[in-house]
């Protein structure tokens, strides 16, 4: 700062830049009403709620909701209560889930974008051919899966069948083998983002890197490994951190496979909180547990905006 | 030279199989869907998968309409598609006006502030709607008791909320659309005599007509696949397509074929709809997790 002359000089430059840009802060007016209506203030309230003993006789005055403190947090994270173990269990499927769901579906995804990435003909419509599974509403695609793996008339069965995979019909909805029916519909639907990101991201890479690579006499794998995949990693890296937050919090192909209520083994924190919430009106609970989540999530969102820092590209 | 040319071939050769081998496991699921919504009831009931000649197919053994023309008999689909259509097109068009004032000031004024809330434009779109969705329905709740006003189950309150989801990402790609609308467009507009917000309606839009196209699709689609805040927030006079199409499935019957045909008649706008604005929403798509 070169204005010495008082310690709060430097604000006189900002209020008129204040005043010149007001049509600006105008325009934002209506888009900053619904962020705050629908984000900020439900996020500032959800924290308050979760302190709350918020239940199906308090939702309707919310002010007469005692204040119990800490119990909910200690109550949802204590593996002794059964919500609580459910909880943490759930914690620990979504984590299973996630690892599977992002790994296979970026290799797949990373796969599928070097194939494409070749020339040949009918490329453009096989491009837009993979982005079926993306775009089609999540019910619509999690209901036919829940279709085709259902045991006794189910497509799947009848090839694991076929194959002899299986002597008699395997039950993929219910119990342990449910998380496994999400897992593969999952990757099948989000695999095509993944590829449409890393294909742009191919494209930016010029061919002349791949020119003096093959001049040098490098092999197919070593040009993958000392050009291609290096120059992916910042896409990847945001890739990985958006598909990490939205695995972490997947419910549509839960609750349109599964049901409301998943079972232990495929339970995940959004059906459990879905199911605290509005079947046992246990709203406090409920809330404890998201802001449980989002405390988790808060970190990603930070390593996602240092990471990518979408201020810097627009000075 | 001979070598070179048989490796050429064989290479086609793996290439065509890959692509070959991508497409099929794309496109099975959907195939699925469509054949199946040809299959009699009785068809699929009676299927097994360990009786020979019984086995589901793929192929319906004797194809039928059965299941669209009854596909509103039990389940009241076309209210469905009635509630969405209204509830879709209403985000769509809020969706556009505010995302078009909102992108062209974070585009057009540098502004103190405009980074932080450029942030927390993108970071809002990260945090999943489960976070919200309790505090919302006590607010809804609170809101009806307090003044009377009805806020779940109705056409507006959803509009809302579905705009406020579909607000971020549709500001951000605005925002990028407008950038590459070069400024002296705007200037040579305001000295021919129009105000800035005059030259937004006049000259602006016009020239950002796809990309207008790209996020109205975008809100509409959002909005009609939401479901974690549809399953919540509606009730029996405004559930959705994508709530509606679950009906078809109780503790007494499964209905897969009329399932199956109500998914089909919920994908056919999403698709012609996508298929109209591909190019653009795919740039947009991908602008936002790279960096040019």
């Amino acid at each position: 700062m070169k204005n010495t002359r008082s310690k709060w000089g430097f604000i006189a430059p900002i209020t008129a830049k204040i005043r010149k840009n007001k049509l600006a802060y105008y325009l934002l007016i209506p888009a900053l009403i619904c962020m705050f209506l629908v984000h900020v203030i439900p996020m500032i309230w959800g924290v308050t709620i979760s302190f709350l003993n918020l239940d199906i006789h308090t939702i309707t005055d919310w002010s007469k909701a005692t204040f119990i403190g800490m119990s909910n947090y200690i109550n949802g994270l204590n593996p002794i209560t059964t919500i609580g173990e459910r909880f943490l269990r759930s914690l620990w499927n979504v984590t299973y889930y996630a690892i599977v769901v992002i790994s296979l579906g970026y290799i797949i995804g990373l796969g599928v974008a070097l194939v494409l990435n070749q020339n040949f003909k009918g490329r453009t419509v096989v491009r837009g051919l993979i982005l079926l599974p993306y775009i089609i509403p999540d019910s619509v695609a999690y209901a036919v899966w829940r279709f085709m793996f259902q045991s006794r008339i189910g497509i799947v069965n009848r090839y694991l069948l076929d194959w002899g995979w299986i002597r008699e019909p395997a039950v993929w909805l219910i119990g342990n083998k449910a998380i496994y029916a999400v897992m593969i519909a999952s990757i099948w639907k989000g695999w095509p983002f993944t590829c449409l990101i890393l294909l742009a991201g191919l494209q930016s890479i010029p061919n002349e890197l791949y020119e003096a690579a093959r001049i040098d006499g490098a092999s197919v794998w070593r040009q993958f490994r000392s050009i291609t995949f290096p120059l992916l990693i910042p896409v990847t890296s945001v890739l990985l951190l958006l598909s990490t937050i939205w695995t972490f919090f997947a419910f549509n192909q839960f609750y349109v496979m599964l049901g409301t209520d998943p079972g232990f083994q495929a339970d995940v924190p959004t059906t459990l909180i879905l199911r605290e919430a509005f079947s046992s009106f246990h709203y406090g609970i409920g809330s404890a547990m998201s802001v449980i989540l989002m405390g988790i999530m808060a970190v990603f969102a930070i390593f996602y905006i240092k990471n990518i820092r979408p201020g810097e590209e627009m000075v | 030279m001979m070598k070179r040319k048989t490796r050429k071939i064989i290479k086609g050769v793996f290439l065509y199989l890959a692509v070959a081998l991508i497409l099929i496991s794309v496109l099975l699921p959907f195939f699925w869907m469509v054949s199946s919504s040809f299959k009699s009831s009785l068809e699929i009931q009676a299927a097994d998968i360990k009786t020979p000649g019984q086995e589901p197919s793929w192929i319906p053994r004797s194809p039928t309409l059965e299941n669209y023309i009854t596909v509103n008999k039990v389940v009241k689909i076309a209210d469905y598609f009635k509630n969405s259509i209204i509830i879709s097109l209403g985000t769509m068009i809020f969706c556009l006006l505010i995302a078009v004032l909102a992108g062209y000031s974070i585009s057009r004024f540098n502004f103190p502030g405009r980074t932080a809330y450029t942030v927390s434009v993108l970071s809002t779109q990260m945090f999943p709607g489960i976070l919200f969705l309790i505090p919302y329905f006590v607010i809804f709740i609170w809101i009806t008791n307090t003044t009377g006003l009805p806020m779940r189950n109705t056409y507006w309150g959803m509009i809302f909320t579905y705009t406020s989801f579909a607000l971020p990402f549709s500001i951000w790609m605005l925002r990028g659309y407008f950038n590459t609308i070069p400024r002296e467009i705007d200037e040579q507009a305001q000295i021919d005599g129009c105000t800035k917000v005059g030259a937004l309606f006049r000259v602006i839009l016009p020239l950002a007509k796809p990309g207008l196209a790209a996020i109205a699709i975008y809100g509409f689609m959002m909005a009609w696949g939401e479901v974690l805040f549809a399953s919540v927030l509606t009730g029996k006079d405004t559930t959705t397509v994508a709530i509606g199409i679950l009906r078809y499935i109780t503790t007494q019957e499964n209905r897969w074929g009329g399932m199956m045909a109500a998914c089909v008649l919920v994908s056919l706008p999403v698709l012609a709809f996508f298929t109209l604005v591909q190019k653009y929403m795919i740039s947009g798509l991908t602008a936002g997790a790279i960096k040019e």
